[in-house]
């Protein structure tokens, strides 16, 4: 079998593995449903391996780590959303997917066709490390600095079946880019590391500790600024030591890493590192050289060559197609290869679910994918999907394979890229469903040539203070509340995820639905009267503060 | 253990649970059986529930059901839940009518 591109090669020993695992998790499964195990013993079995109890069903969170998939993966997918489900899956903000609608009788059947093509469920939920995320352009991007997959996959090797780190405190969730242009919110997360190559040329990792959303917003601090290649593993290993023995386990809202950073400080954090650090066996944890080569060479290369028209040909393309010209300019990202580029498919169709695509979809983009790009597809933490690596002279036929099923919609980073987590159609933890209220948001922005007047503005929904997607660090972030058992939304503005991190601010009293969506049309409007030419709406937020904002939102209220 | 649901006036409780095979959301029937069709669910007063609640636990492996517990309706036909996650529950997620659950016969 040929390498793939983009993602690690799996050899014997993970395969054997995961077939154990999942011979386990049958006996498990079993037990549960003659009634040897209960609920409560079962519980964190079924965690442990991807699987959630919802509203109306169970649900299976997949790995997809560091959200690169090849086609052969992804048709997979599509035939357990087919086969399993009820026809289409979710995209997460963490690069996973899930599957609303999952027989708990089915899991083990189910996690024998995702290991057929190397995938599992393990360590998607739980106080574990999570599924590692990383940088969507990686590899491909002309902004970037050092490909972060090596690094990512290392990370996957060392978190995975961690046993000292596998009842951690709380959940932990590490996120890895390469560019200096963050495009993982590297400061949103438990640990965040941004890669750059050192003088000598081999990387140095800043690292940051203690982001994280959720009920307490934080912005990650910076630990270490050039973390060597050779001490990456146990850097991490030793904030991860002082986070398991002094990470609060009494209170459940006070158990992430970001809490114990707040409550002693970074420096003091640093400190514990550092002696952690001067006790350790630093030989065991070494990254030589050589373990990085042999981890770089199970991923393929892909072999760019390109026609020397092709920029041309797309020029041409572009100016004799206004529709297709659009697209380029919302939806794809300049390559390092003059003659490629790279594209967003977005999941955010006006009107429609975000993250959302259907089996036939997600079949359509493995097609793509092996017609365009290498038979490689990246899942992005907004919910979109990348073609990493195509032909400029064949982007305008990629277009119009994904015309046909409803995947070209041209609004990345626009206001119709709405990232929405389940929210109350199918979260039990919920206190508003975040889905309608987006849908009614992308209808109201449908039309795409406001949308790329209004430039880039992301709003971002979650139906309870967990924040699963991301409303702190929405430029407009909406929060689902329980007002009396109907459903509310908090307003934010001016959060950020990327360089300049930054947790969005409370605007004012929570609105009924359709008052939420007719106050960020507002807000809209005031933006598009006051801005200055070439501003965006975060721009002119921070050059007129939030008043005149507030007041549009509830002029009318 | 969960909070007791408190009862306005004219409201009746009913037990609701998932189904352990499937996860699917089912009502508690007079007959002590499980429905998927809240139509079927037996109405019960403040008083009358906690017994008929601990008996649906008790039984809840036997059954086939996890996690049960007691929710406000509105004495309607069918019977319509107080909050907006229990409407969701009985009729199904709002946002794909395709799946809407049936509610009676
Ligand atoms: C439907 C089942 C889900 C459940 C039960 C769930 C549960 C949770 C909980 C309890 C937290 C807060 C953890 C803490 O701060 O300690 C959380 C955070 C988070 N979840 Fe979910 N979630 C679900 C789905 C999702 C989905 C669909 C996404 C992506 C769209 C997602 C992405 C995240 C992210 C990014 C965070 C916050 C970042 C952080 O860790 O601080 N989750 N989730
Ligand atoms: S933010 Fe709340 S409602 Fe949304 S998926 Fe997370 S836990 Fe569920």
């Amino acid at each position: 079998m040929s390498v793939p591109v983009g993602h690690y090669q799996y050899d014997r020993i993970d395969r054997d593995f995961l077939q154990a695992r999942i011979a386990e998790f049958e006996g498990q499964v079993k037990r549960r449903l003659d009634g040897t195990l209960s609920e409560d013993e079962f519980k964190p079995l079924r965690l442990m391996n991807g699987l959630y109890l919802q509203l109306h069903a169970y649900m299976l969170r997949v790995a997809i780590p560091y959200g690169i998939l090849d086609s052969r993966q992804v048709r997979k997918l599509g035939k357990i959303a087919r086969r399993y489900d009820r026809d289409y899956g979710h995209f997460t903000t963490r690069q996973n997917i899930q599957f609303n609608w999952i027989r708990l009788e089915d899991t083990p059947d189910i996690l024998r066709e995702l290991a057929e093509v190397d995938m599992h469920a393990i360590q998607t939920s739980g106080n574990c490390i999570r599924n590692v995320t990383a940088d969507e352009y990686a590899g491909a991007a002309a902004d970037e600095l050092v490909d972060p997959r090596v690094h990512a996959e290392i990370l996957r090797q060392w978190s995975t079946l961690h046993p000292e780190f596998t009842f951690l405190p709380r959940k932990f969730k590490i996120a890895i880019s390469g560019s200096p242009n963050d495009r993982v919110a590297a400061r949103f997360h438990d640990i965040g590391i941004l890669a750059r190559p050192g003088e000598d040329g081999a990387p140095l990792f800043r690292i940051f500790v203690g982001g994280g959303l959720g009920r307490t917003p934080v912005i990650g601090e910076e630990l270490f600024d050039s973390v060597r290649e050779e001490h990456l593993l146990a850097t991490l290993e030793a904030i991860l030591r002082v986070y398991n023995a002094h990470g609060r386990r009494d209170n459940i809202y006070k158990a992430r890493i970001k809490i114990l950073v707040q409550a002693i400080g970074v420096e003091a954090y640093r400190e514990a590192v550092e002696a952690e650090l001067a006790q350790m066996d630093l030989e065991r944890y070494r990254l030589t050289p050589e373990a990085v080569a042999a981890i770089r060479s199970r991923f393929a290369v892909p072999l760019l060559e390109a026609p020397a028209d092709a920029d041309a040909v797309l020029t041409e393309q572009r100016r004799a197609d206004p529709l297709f010209d659009r697209w380029v300019r919302s939806n794809t990202h300049v390559h390092r290869d003059p003659g490629h580029i790279i594209a967003t498919i977005s999941l955010k169709p006006a009107g429609g679910i975000p993250g959302d695509a259907t089996s036939a979809q997600i079949g359509r983009l493995a097609d793509l994918a092996d017609a365009y790009s290498f038979g490689e597809i990246r899942i992005t933490h907004l919910q979109n999907v990348v073609l990493g690596h195509v032909r400029k002279d064949r982007l305008r036929e990629l277009w119009l394979g994904l015309s046909e099923v409803g995947l070209a919609e041209a609004n990345i980073g626009l206001i119709g890229d709405i990232v929405a987590c389940p929210g109350l159609d199918y979260c039990a933890l919920a206190n508003a469903r975040s889905i309608p209220i987006a849908q009614k948001l992308g209808a109201r922005f449908a039309d795409t040539a406001l949308q790329a007047e209004i430039g880039a503005l992301r709003i971002n929904i979650s139906g309870c203070i967990n924040a699963c997607g991301h409303h702190h660090a929405g430029h407009i972030g909406l929060l689902g509340v329980d007002k009396r058992g109907e459903e509310f939304f908090q307003l934010t503005v001016g959060g950020q995820a990327e360089n300049g991190a930054a947790i969005g601010t409370i605007l004012g009293a929570a609105l009924p639905e359709d008052e939420t969506v007719d106050a960020i049309a507002r807000l809209v409007d005031c933006y598009l009267g006051r801005r200055e030419s070439g501003e965006t709406f975060l721009e002119t937020l921070t050059r007129l503060g939030h008043e005149p904002f507030r007041e549009a939102a509830y002029e009318a209220v | 253990m969960k909070r007791p649901v408190r009862l306005e006036p004219g409201q009746k409780l009913v037990l609701t649970a998932n189904r352990l095979l499937d996860g699917r959301t089912v009502w508690w029937r007079e007959d002590g059986a499980w429905d998927l069709r809240i139509g079927y669910a037996v109405l019960l007063d403040a008083d009358g529930a906690e017994a008929e609640l601990s008996r649906a636990v008790e039984e809840a492996q036997r059954e086939g059901v996890v996690g049960v517990y007691d929710t406000a309706v509105l004495p309607v036909v069918p019977p319509e839940p107080v909050t907006v996650r229990e409407k969701i529950r009985a009729h199904g997620p709002t946002v794909h009518p395709e799946f809407a659950v049936e509610t009676a016969q």
